[in-house]
């Protein structure tokens, strides 16, 4: 060994620690009640409330029961992405946890990649429980393989959750970005007509919610009627992520 | 080996760095060598942190250049070969300390075994204790095993012992030691300064933004002219503190304590003042009195001579 040598890295070292990052990510934040009870339970408890039970005989129709399963694993699988990134980023800026782990030889995108990761994690768990309680409370009747291919569908959800929670995280300090991402997760639900169908202005302007192209995708993978081309959701989404991860890199590069 | 053969593994040359008006590094060199122990002492503001922020590639030079194993310290090469350990880190609350040593462990080539670095750094106790439960000195302890679960060759370690117990801190003393023996090389910033004197090969003072004085630590007391007179008598303190090139004068009940540039001219003064004078005691100057001395400012200094 040349004295300046540094022992290379391996590249199975590196897909290691890429992997062992996002596995303490997700442990970290399972342990954590005040971010895993929101993520997990609110989901669970709105469908079954406002989705299930609020709506009494009208489940039975099975355009209504189709609508409020799209609507609330909609809004279940956002909410890993955009809280994850929104509060924890900010968070984490401000704790100089980020400066250490710059120190440290951590792989290039290990830290985004293990929240993106840690997203999907419990985007499947939310899914997983939205879809048990859809057949078994929900009166959906769909075949398990359009289920399966609609779960699919919205897991890409997550991808473009990440994205406006990575904004709100780049830009809000950190004792206001909770507000901000739950203002901004419950706007983009409701304004986006997940829960009830909109009317007039609010109808004119739904493009402008991501919540809006993941529904429709959503819809369109399961087979049931949806507004415009899958194509065209699928794109307007990845414009929308890549604008909003340009607009935070050029925030986060600046002030780190 | 000699020390000027030795290889430089991480180097700061002519580096500045200003923020705002403020000038915190003004030209700074500085070497780190294979196999010592470099401790950088110097008053808040002096420019350590921000030195060690550019080493690490935390930070931008305004000016200068900056090599970590001869290369850029943004290079994530560089950075496989360094552990570190900071002053102000919160670590995730969740994680156990043993979670936190295998996810830091996973960064590099050939860590250490999770065992070994527990027991190195003294943690076996803490291994399933979640981080947030930990106390302020227990903290300390669990980042010192993150600083060198990778193996690293270069080691920074930034004010490590606050806060800790007597015992914890003789064991990371104890490690540190173990450390420089297998040819680990150690950055050490501290505020005690008998931890860079029971540790250090080599000591770089800074002040304002620039490297002071250099070498090892008897040489820098070595520079440094004052020395400590210890006696007991009953002369007046206020009385000696009125004599040429007495710097400073304490008493504690009978005993008095005096700092002078000419301890030759004291002694004398003392001794024919009081013929009674016992316990005479002459002793050179610690390196937290040299420390003092060459960090001080110029006009205090001209005042104190």
């Amino acid at each position: 060994m040349t004295d300046l040598t540094v022992p290379a890295m391996p590249l199975a070292r590196i897909v290691r620690a890429y992997i062992s990052d996002a596995a303490f990510e997700s442990l970290r934040l399972f342990r954590t009640p005040a971010f895993s009870i929101p993520i997990l339970a609110m989901p669970l408890i709105f469908y079954s409330l406002f989705g299930v039970v609020l709506n009494g005989k009208a489940t039975h129709i099975p355009d209504v029961a189709n609508f409020m399963f799209v609507g609330w694993t909609v809004y279940g699988v956002m909410g890993p992405g955009l809280f994850g990134f929104g509060i924890l980023v900010a968070v984490e800026r401000n704790m100089g946890l980020l400066t250490f782990k710059r120190a440290l030889p951590m792989p290039t995108g290990a830290y985004l990649a293990a929240k993106l990761l840690m997203a999907y994690v419990f985007a499947s768990v939310v899914m997983a429980m939205l879809v048990g309680l859809a057949v078994s409370v929900g009166h959906v009747t769909l075949p398990a393989l359009v289920l399966a291919r609609m779960a699919l569908a919205m897991s890409f959800g997550v991808i473009p959750a990440c994205a406006v929670g990575l904004f709100i995280g780049s830009y809000a300090p950190a004792s206001s970005a909770a507000a901000f991402a739950n203002i901004t997760y419950l706007g983009m639900a409701f304004l986006s007509g997940l829960f009830f169908p909109l009317s007039g202005f609010l109808h004119d302007i739904r493009w402008i919610w991501p919540t809006y192209h993941l529904s429709q995708i959503a819809r369109a993978a399961g087979g049931l009627p949806s507004e415009g081309q899958p194509l065209t959701h699928v794109a307007t989404l990845a414009g929308m992520t890549a604008v909003l991860i340009a607009l935070a890199a050029r925030k986060l590069s600046r002030k780190g | 080996m000699a020390v000027s053969s030795r290889t430089t593994l991480a180097s700061l040359s002519g580096v500045k760095k200003r923020f705002g008006a403020t000038v915190a590094l003004d030209g700074l060199d500085l070497q780190v060598r294979a196999g010592e122990l470099l401790s950088v002492l110097g008053p808040n503001g002096a420019g350590k942190t921000t030195a060690i922020a550019i080493l690490l590639g935390l930070q931008q030079a305004d000016a200068g250049e900056a090599r970590l194993f001869g290369r850029s310290p943004h290079d994530l090469a560089a950075r496989r070969g360094v552990g570190v350990m900071m002053q102000e880190v919160q670590l995730p609350d969740a994680l156990r300390v043993g979670d936190l040593i295998r996810q830091v462990s996973a960064y590099y080539p050939e860590p250490l075994s999770f065992a070994e670095a527990v027991a190195r750094a003294g943690v076996e106790k803490l291994v399933n204790r979640p981080y947030i439960k930990l106390s302020g000195g227990q903290k300390r302890q669990a980042q010192f095993a993150l600083a060198i679960c990778g193996r690293p060759r270069l080691l920074f370690l930034d004010e490590p012992t606050t806060g800790l117990d007597v015992t914890a801190r003789e064991t990371m003393w104890a490690t540190v030691r173990g450390l420089v023996k297998d040819g680990v090389s150690i950055v050490l910033t501290t505020h005690y300064i008998e931890e860079a004197e029971a540790l250090a090969d080599r000591v770089v003072v800074m002040a304002k933004g620039r490297s002071i004085a250099e070498g090892t630590v008897k040489d820098i007391r070595a520079l440094v002219v004052r020395k400590r007179v210890d006696c007991a008598t009953a002369t007046d303190a206020a009385a000696i503190e009125a004599w040429p090139n007495v710097t400073a004068v304490v008493r504690d009940g009978a005993h008095i304590s005096i700092t002078t540039t000419d301890a030759e001219g004291v002694v004398r003064r003392l001794l024919a003042a009081d013929k009674a004078l016992s316990d005479l005691e002459v002793r050179r100057a610690g390196l937290s009195e040299a420390f003092a001395e060459l960090t001080s400012e110029p006009a205090a200094e001209e005042v104190a001579a």
